[in-house]
Order: structure tokens, then sequence, then C-alpha cells
């Protein structure tokens, strides 16, 4: 990433001094952060320091609060968007847990899914045929067999084929900026590169990517142009990939209490 | 209301078989279940049936070109039409099948053999439908048939249909039957009496749309026969009419007979739907399945009964009975009585029922893909229904069912 480029980008997401929790406890508090088009940015945290719940505010998940702040995206107010049109503006979450859902196949949700963003933005819906043929493109690059889209969403899927369903759907739906949330947790090193590889397949200069991690095994596929270490519901320290080895090496309470001094 | 009931005439008919019937039904007939009646305590039939849904309309379809006659399904079946209550006969010569109306059957002695194989005095309805008995079909299949078989009743003017079916499966035939009721949005009544008897090693696929107008009532009664190896697997699906009553009593009669009893009710405004079944295994290693899913919304009220018997011979049997209701209003609501019946002890036998609304973390899942709210409540409520008929193994009449949700 150059410096030139860069300078030519928008800002695709504008988090001004964002307070937010679940009722009676705020766990985002003062949280700052703009993310222009193109730019990787990892946050990383220990265990339990509320980043989901970053993740879950900007996806609009209900049961979690504002209380203060502005989001926005594209240069729309993101908090007064429904979940549905924040996807299909181009905002994609990889969940930390993808939920199972019987009696729908993931072909079905699939075509639902993408039709709907076409919908929004006023294109035609694919025919049957041209959704099975850009599936199949994507399911190939990834090494999903079209059995697992003939199974229901998700039931019975290990984690590592949770999450390369999870890299599909992104693929397919070509997000302006993707969240993975705890994305590598439990993920053996094949599912990894999968979504790495998802993801790196994605990255074109203009989408960008936000990962929120505890640990960094994810950033030895991805190089981050950011690394934002996040405690006490606001990021305390931003540097380039360095920061996320030097964390690592310190380990999460030391680096925190050294930051705090 | 009472002494309309009290009085029923008899039609009279040079048909002894169908006259001797009719004052059996007229004497077994005590007035309608009122909530008082056990079986019935959750579904109010005494407030919904009208005398004036007893009164005959003048037939106004000239019956040679009715459009009733047109092909109904989108898919090869061989199709016999009702209209408003009556049976339009167009019968054809079909491979391995025998069909004819219930009249010409019960004149020829063929029907004697096959009809009132139930306690009528238990079913009030069964008992008026007897003595009101006039319309329906006999059907006997004795070969595999090269395609399934289409009852459809159409009542555009709302009229009384008062029908008894018969459906005989003799050994080794296979047959796949689709019933579809649709109708006026005028106060009408359907009340229908399928008595079905399924030989050793015949199976039958009988599958059913209960769409009727929004004002009317729908009560149907089905008694199953099944002898040695037979098979028999019903899938229903109820969304139309003001209060229906779907009761299905199925007996395992000899070793190794199978049923699977699915059923699926979509329901809303102040619509009822009931769904009551009776499985009695009275033989040996008898299986019988059974997967319910109802969907209600704004005052809705569903119905589940079910009830499995074990009979102290039939060991080593296996009945199962799992009900699942989706709440989708807060005015809506559901009964569910399931009763377990066991005199043997080496059986396996199972029941549940569970009700709720959509699980948030699924429609939140759907909605964070771009899927909208309203879009995302449908897909979650037709794959709740879908696991009834997820097993309907001719895909064409699958799609029927399931495309109706």
């Amino acid at each position: 990433m150059n410096g030139k480029k860069r300078m030519t980008n928008n800002v695709l997401l504008d988090i001004q001094n964002l307070s937010a929790g679940v009722t009676g406890k705020e766990i985002i508090k003062n949280f700052n952060l703009a993310i222009k088009e193109g730019e990787v940015h990892v946050i990383m945290g220990p265990n339990g320091a509320g980043k989901s719940t970053l993740s879950h505010v900007l996806t609009g998940k209900p049961g979690y609060n504002v209380t203060k702040g502005n989001i926005s995206f594209k240069g729309k107010n993101l908090l007064k968007m429904s979940p549905e049109d924040r996807a299909n503006e181009g905002l994609f979450l990889i969940m930390q847990y993808p939920v199972a859902i019987e009696g729908v196949s993931f072909m079905t949700f699939l075509k639902y899914a993408l039709n709907a963003k076409r919908k929004y933005l006023g294109e035609p819906e694919l025919s049957a045929p041209e959704f099975l043929k850009v599936v199949r493109d994507e399911t190939s690059k990834l090494g999903i067999s079209q059995e697992m889209l003939k199974r229901a969403v998700n039931v019975g899927f290990s984690g590592g084929e949770k999450k390369r369903m999870e890299t599909l759907q992104m693929a397919l739906l070509k997000p302006n900026l993707a969240i993975l949330d705890e994305a590598d947790s439990g993920l053996d090193i094949d599912a990894l590169k999968v979504v790495a590889s998802g993801i790196n397949e994605l990255r074109d200069g203009k989408r960008a990517l936000l990962i929120i991690t505890h640990h960094q095994d994810l950033l030895e596929y991805i190089v981050p142009d950011f690394v934002h270490v996040f405690a006490d519901g606001h990021i305390i320290k931003t540097g380039d990939k360095n920061l996320a080895l030097e964390l690592e090496a310190k380990g999460y309470t030391d680096f925190i209490k050294e930051a705090q001094c | 209301m009472l002494d309309f009931f009290e009085n029923i005439s008899l039609l009279s008919s040079n048909i002894p078989a169908l006259s001797s019937l009719r004052q059996k039904g007229k004497a077994a007939f005590k007035g309608l279940p009122s909530l008082k009646d056990e079986p019935y305590k959750y579904t109010n039939i005494q407030s919904v049936i009208t005398p004036q849904m007893f009164s005959q309309k003048p037939h106004a379809c000239n019956h040679e070109h009715c459009t009733c006659h047109e092909q109904y399904l989108d898919f090869s079946a061989h199709e016999f039409h009702f209209c408003n209550g009556l049976l339009h006969e167009h019968f054809h010569f079909i491979e391995g099948l025998e069909i004819s109306s219930l009249k010409e059957a019960l004149s020829m002695h063929e029907a004697a053999a096959y009809i009132g194989k139930f306690d009528i005095e238990a079913f009030p309805l069964a008992a008026l439908n007897t003595a009101l008995l006039e319309e329906g079909l006999f059907i006997r299949i004795s070969k595999p048939l090269d395609k399934p078989l289409a009852l459809i009743y159409h009542n555009k003017e709302g009229n009384l249909a008062n029908i008894r079916n018969l459906i005989v499966l003799e050994k080794g035939a296979k047959a796949e039957i689709i019933e579809v009721f649709e109708g006026a949005n005028t106060p009408y009544l359907t009340n229908i009496v399928t008595e079905i008897s399924i030989a050793k090693k015949a199976s039958l696929l009988h599958c059913k749309l209960q769409n009727e107008g929004q004002n009317a009532v729908h009560i149907a009664f089905s008694n199953v026969l099944i002898k040695s190896e037979g098979e028999y697997q019903s899938y229903l699906l109820s969304k139309g009419a003001k209060l229906s009553r779907c009761e299905n009593h199925v007996l395992l009669k000899e070793e190794n007979a199978k049923a699977v009893v699915n059923a699926a009710y979509r329901i809303n405004d102040a619509q009822t739907a009931d769904i009551t079944t009776n499985i009695a295994h009275l033989a040996p290693l008898s299986t019988s399945n059974q997967i319910i899913r109802g969907v209600m919304d704004d005052s809705a009220h569903g119905v589940f009964q079910g009830k499995i018997h074990i009979a102290p011979d039939a060991q080593k049997t296996e009945g199962h009975q799992q009900h699942k209701a989706l709440l989708l209003s807060s005015n809506a609501r559901v009964d569910v009585k399931p009763e377990l019946e066991i005199f043997a002890d080496d059986v396996k036998c199972s029941h549940g029922a569970t009700s709720g609304d959509l699980n948030a973390e699924e429609l939140f899942y759907l909605k964070s893909r771009g899927i909208d709210e309203l879009q995302a409540r449908k897909i979650l409520t037709s794959a709740f229904l879908n696991t009834a008929f997820e097993e309907i193994e001719n895909q064409n009449i699958k799609a029927f069912l399931t495309d109706s949700f």
C-alpha cells in the first residue's frame, strides 16, 4: 500500500466517539476508527474485552445499544440502517459462530442473499443457470463440494466447514467492507488458508477489511496495514504489522500495562 | 338448531345398501358434538356448523361445460373432479384401477365390504355423513399405477360437500393419491369420510391440501386399515377454512404394517385448524411415525390431539410422534394433547411437543446477509413446515405441497 494511492481513497467506515453495549453495561467507550477503501485493519485484544460487541454494533444485531457517537459507512448513517440494508450496502460479517438453520439448503439461502443484494441495487434477479454458474465458479476456488451446498445451512458442519461457507458467502456478495470476527478461532491450518485466500482474492485496492482477533495466526496469510490494540472499550495503541508481533511476544497483560503507564 | 339436526330427512334410494346405510347413520347421529365432549374439547364445531349449510342450492354448473374439468395440477396425474359437492363422472380406462361412483359400487355390491368399517356411534360427523350419503368414489387399485390419482374438490358456489370415498389397495398394489380442496368465500361445509383398506404388501402415498374458502368448515375423517407389510403414508397441509378438523385413524392390523402420518398447518386471522390422529398398533413389529408442524399468526388457534395405542400383543412395535408449533403472534394459541396408551412391554414409543416464536439468531443471520425481515420470516416459516414433508418421494407432489405454504 503506497501513500499516494491511499490519499486518493475515500473513507469507507468512520466510527466517532462510539459508546455502546448491552442494557446496563457499556462495553465500548469513546471508540474511534476510520477505515479507508483498500485498507486492512486488525483489532487485537484479550478475550472478553468486548471486541465482538463492536462487530455486533456494526452489523446491527438486536440487543446492542449505542449510547453515544456516530458511525458512517460510505458516507451514510449506518446506525439508522436495518441489518439487511447494511449488508446490501456492502458490509459483511464473517461470524464467529455461524448459525445453523434446519430445513433451508445452502443453495436456497445463497440465492435469496444474492438476489436480495441485486434487488437493493436495482439489478434484475439472477436466472437459475446464471446463479449456478456464479456459485460454481466460487465453490471451485474454495474447494467446496456441490454436496455441501445441498445440505441445510451449517447443520452438522465442522468449524472449518462453517468458515469455508462464510468465505463463500463473502466471495459471492463481494462486500466493500468485510469484518472477520475471530474468524481464525478453532480453525486448522487448511481452513485458515482457505479463509485467508478468500479474503486475499477480494482485495482489489478498494475493498477493505477489519479483522477482529485475539491472536495473530491469520496475520501470517493476510498482511495488515494497521494493527490496533483494544482494551478498556477503545483503541489504546495503533501501529503496523509489527505491533501484532510485539503483542504476541509480550502477552496482553504486560503490553496493556505498559501502554497505559 | 337442535331441531334441525334431530329431524334429518333421509333421501330415498332404490339401492337397498345405500338406504340401509343412511338409516344406520341417522340412528347413530345424536347431534353435533360440543366442547363438553372430550374429543372436541378444544374445537368448537357446534358454533360454526349452521342448518343453512345443509340447504341444497340449485346446482348451477353445467357438468359438460364446467371449468372444473380442466387440468388442475401442473404435473401429470389422473384427475377426478368434484364440483360443488357433486362428483363429475368422467371415468376412462386406467391399467390397474377400478373407479366408479360410490352409488354404482353400492348397487353392484362391490363396496359393501369396505364401507362402515368403524364405529360410527363414536364419530358424530361421520354418522351425519352416513345419514346424508350420496356422493363419493369407489377406488380399487390392483397394480402399481403409472401416475398419481388426483381428487380435486372445487366448491365455487359454496354448496354442501358430503362425500364418502372408499379406497382399496389390493395385495402388492402401489398408488399415490393427492386430494385438493378449495372453494368460495361463502360459508359452506365439507364433511368427508374416507375409508382406506391396504392389503398385504400394498402401499399408498396419500397427500392432501386443505385450502377451503375462508368461511368454510372442513371436517374430514379417515379410517385406514393396514394388513401385513402394508404401508400408508399420509401428508396433510391444512391452511384454508374458518375451522377445519382432519382426523386420521390408522389401524396397523397385522405384522410389519407401517404408517407415516405427517401434517402441517399454516393459519392466521381467526382460523382454527385441528389435527387429530389415532394410531392403533394391533400387531407385532408395526411402526408408525408422526411429524406435525403448525404455524399460527394473528389470533389463529391450532389443535393437535395425537394418540398412539399399542395393544397387548403388539410387541416390538415402534410409535413416534412429534408436534412443534410456531406462534407468530401473542394472540395465537395452540392446544396439544398427546396420548400414549401402551399395553405391550417390548416397544419403542416417543412423543414430544414444543411451541415458540422464530429463532432470533436465525432471523438475524439471514438479515445480516441482506435478506429483508419479511422474506427472512417466510424462509424460516417454510423451512419449519417443510420438516413434515421432507420424506415425500414424489417430487411433483412434494413441490405442490411445499409451494402452497
